[in-house]
């Protein structure tokens, strides 16, 4: 600012000079013709231009540049400063006063057009921000936009630290790291009032530091490294970066807020779960071990009266009835290690071929109706994953598919690289996921509606887990899964193993390196 | 020809499991010894020298994998885990401390019926040192003798390192090999670690022995442990 202001000044005076030089000699060429009065018209003339568009310095420059041109070369005796006729004492005068007076008023209008400027400059910071602040997710954002956005409107570097869990500030970087500055954020954290350069408060911090929040709550504090709160328009200025200051207040109060209301929203959420859950393990539970229980005392108490055949029906159903049994107790197993983060991942480099392999045998009875075709490309690169967590997510995919299609129809599953990922892609040719549903099925108990009536087969078993679990243990391994309608009809299941790292290399020489066994 | 009943000895703490073995091994024409603690076990193994040791990894008065160790220390009796799913580290670290075989509970009767005939067939006494020379395994033929590989009677040529791990497969057929055993045996100490080698191999191997490398029914995945060359087909997969 001051630099701008020194360099206006010296092109006012130069300006001021070329104006009344060039007004001086165009008259001078005219001396002839031109009265004397007519030259101090055309003088005052270009004094009161000049005044018009400099300060006042300039202007009272112009206006003694003017009288000692005229009185120089247009009042006899030319070219003596001598003046012979006290007439022209008034002329300088006028020429004196009208400068100051042009000069006076210039000044103000610049003031007052500077003043609007500055209010319209911060009027578009404070909008700027305000909708930058909109877009922001997380404290950690609302921080960093701010701090970029006082940076541009004062012109020196700002940072913001936020109030952490234990009540103090945490982080905010430089200047925050300096002693003096830490801890006059503390005292403004704790007295919600400005400190350090051009307050009362810690004024030798090397900063200014402004409180961050609303009379309700203080979030943090925002610093700005010294430069500014100091110099002429201060007061002004301060103003302005306090206007920012309260606005990404606002901000983190509505992010406190919406987290308070998200944690309500979901302790309800966990109690209906918590209700949903009871009725249906109840319900899951009992309906094999009534089945299991019956058998079981019919084959302990009335063995005698029973056919071979009766028996063996009876034997079948414990074993099928278990088996039922020990399918829900692993998934609700593996849904309590997600939820409770006891989920541990266990990478190897693998070819996917393996874990799929493993499911694919796994399942064979209960794919025994779904010709499953297997398309992976041969260069596929090797993932790192969870052998047995991928072989879960592929069971509980190829066993949805199943469940929900009609016997017959074909599940295919393949692979592909896209970027920096892998997509594995679980398709089936069922009656597909309807729209709505599609983010549903991943939900926690959630069984599709829409899609276990095809030809009228009853509804499938099941906890309503099993999506469930394919997505946090997807989540685990950095991927995402989702449903789409498939190419040609029905759902395809959709995950992706990101490739964070180059697979490792294999040497084919390596183990004839090491001396075979006898 | 009447060879004496094979001494199985169960050394588990659940009575309903104790039960569930007894009954169904005795019918199958199995000798039962039980065993409810480690302690117990240990001493019915010095008394009555079974033929194979169904071992619970979930004992309450000692560890599964130190009891292995404890039983390698003084006999050569195949011993078979009994373990959970979820607990792969256990079974790896049994398998790796000596135990010859796992079966994860709940398991059913002929799944434990081929893993018990297996380890007896390993344990035939006369066969102790020399290895068979020819396996057979489904339609796979291995002649460790003359290191060549038949698929239905065709010869399959395998690279050095391929045929290197389908032998030390084969030589233990029908036996699940963790990965460090495998690798170690292959590739040496120094390998332990780098189980992508192992994989990529059991890849290429299955793609050009098995009938459908998808479903890889010879070299079986044992998830989270190991691989196995199956020489006698799978039982039903369950339900």
């Amino acid at each position: 600012m001051t630099m701008d202001r020194r360099e206006a000044g010296w092109r006012g005076y130069a300006a001021a000079t070329a104006t009344v030089g060039a007004v001086a000699f165009a008259c001078l060429q005219f001396r002839a013709t031109f009265a004397p009065i007519d030259v101090a018209m055309l003088l005052l003339l270009a004094v009161v231009v000049v005044a018009a568009r400099s300060a006042r310095g300039p202007a009272v420059y112009a206006s003694l540049l003017a009288i000692l041109a005229f009185d120089f070369a247009f009042v006899p005796p030319y070219y003596t400063l001598a003046v012979h006729e006290g007439a022209y004492v008034v002329t300088f005068a006028t020429m004196l006063i009208v400068a100051l007076i042009m000069g006076g008023l210039t000044a103000r209008l610049r003031a007052e057009a500077g003043a609007v400027a500055a209010r319209e400059r911060r009027l578009a910071a404070l909008y700027e921000l305000g909708r930058a602040l909109a877009g922001a997710r997380t404290p950690a954002e609302v921080a960093e936009v701010t701090a970029r956005h006082v940076e541009r409107a004062a012109g020196t570097p700002a940072a913001v630290a936020l109030r952490g869990a234990a009540g103090a500030l945490e982080g905010g970087g430089p200047p925050f790291d300096r002693p003096r500055v830490a801890e006059a954020a503390a005292w403004v954290l704790d007295h919600g009032e400005a400190a350090g350069t051009g307050t009362a408060e810690f004024p030798d911090a090397g900063a200014l530091l402004l409180p961050v929040g609303t009379p309700l709550a203080r979030h943090g504090v925002l610093a700005i490294t010294a430069g500014a709160g100091a110099g002429a328009g201060a007061a002004t200025e301060r103003r302005g970066l306090e206007l920012l200051a309260g606005q990404a207040g606002l901000a983190l109060e509505r992010l406190a807020l919406a987290r308070k209301e998200e944690a309500a929203r979901l302790a309800v959420e966990a109690e209906r779960l918590r209700t949903a859950l009871l009725s249906s393990l109840s319900h899951d539970l009992r309906t094999p071990l009534a089945g299991i229980e019956g058998a079981g005392t019919a084959l302990a108490s009335d063995a005698e009266r029973l056919t071979p055949v009766e028996r063996r029906e009876l034997a079948e159903t414990v074993v099928e009835e278990s088996r039922r049994m020990t399918r829900l107790v692993a998934n609700l197993l593996d849904m309590i290690r997600l939820e409770s983060g006891a989920l541990a991942v266990h990478r190897n480099w693998q070819p996917l071929e393996e874990p799929l392999g493993v499911a694919l045998l796994r399942l064979e009875g209960r794919l025994a109706d779904h010709p499953v075709e297997v398309a992976l490309p041969p260069d596929l690169p090797l993932v790192s994953v969870d052998e047995l967590l991928l072989e879960q997510v592929f069971v509980n995919l190829l066993e949805n598919a199943a469940k929900y299609t009609r016997p017959g129809t074909p599940i295919r599953v393949s692979a592909w690289r896209d970027g920096a990922a892998i997509v594995v892609e679980v398709a089936d040719r069922g009656p597909g996921v309807a729209a709505g549903e599609a983010d549903a099925v991943f939900r926690k108990f959630h069984r599709a509606p829409g899609r276990h009536v095809e030809d009228g087969r009853p509804a499938p078993g099941g906890a309503g887990l099993g999506l469930t679990i394919c997505r946090g243990i997807v989540t685990a391994h950095g991927g995402r899964i989702w449903v789409e309608p498939a190419a040609g009809g029905g759902a395809a299941f959709r995950f992706t193993l990101p490739l964070e790292a180059a697979p490792p290399s294999v040497d084919p020489d390596a183990a004839l390196a090491f001396p075979e066994a006898p | 020809m009447t060879t004496p009943a094979p001494v199985v000895l169960v050394v588990e703490d659940e009575p309903a499991m104790r039960r569930f073995l007894r009954t169904s091994l005795r019918a199958h024409g199995y000798h039962v010894v039980e065993a409810a603690t480690a302690r117990e076990g240990l001493a019915q193994l010095a008394g009555r020298n079974p033929d194979v040791v169904l071992l619970d990894l979930g004992l309450p008065d000692a560890d599964g994998i130190d009891v292995t160790r404890q039983v390698r220390a003084t006999h050569r009796t195949p011993i078979i885990v009994l373990s959970a799913r979820g607990q792969e580290r256990d079974k790896v670290a049994a398998l790796d401390a000596g135990a010859d075989d796992y079966l994860t509970k709940p398991f059913g009767l002929q799944e434990l019926l081929a893993r018990l005939r297996a380890a007896l067939r390993r344990a035939v006494p006369g066969r102790g040192g020399a290895e068979p020379s020819v396996v057979t395994a489904g339609e796979l033929r291995v002649d460790l003798g003359r290191r060549q590989v038949f698929r239905a009677g065709e010869e399959v040529h395998l690279a050095p390192t391929e045929y290197r791990l389908l032998a030390v497969l084969a030589a233990h057929a029908g036996q699940v090999l963790t990965h460090r055993q495998l690798l170690e045996a292959v590739w040496g100490p120094n390998f332990l670690e780098q189980t992508h080698y192992l994989r990529v191999y059991v890849g290429q191997l299955r793609h050009k022995l098995e009938r459908d490398p998808a479903r890889p029914r010879l070299i079986a995945t044992e998830p989270g442990v190991g691989y196995r060359l199956r020489d006698e087909a799978p039982p039903a997969a369950g339900g």
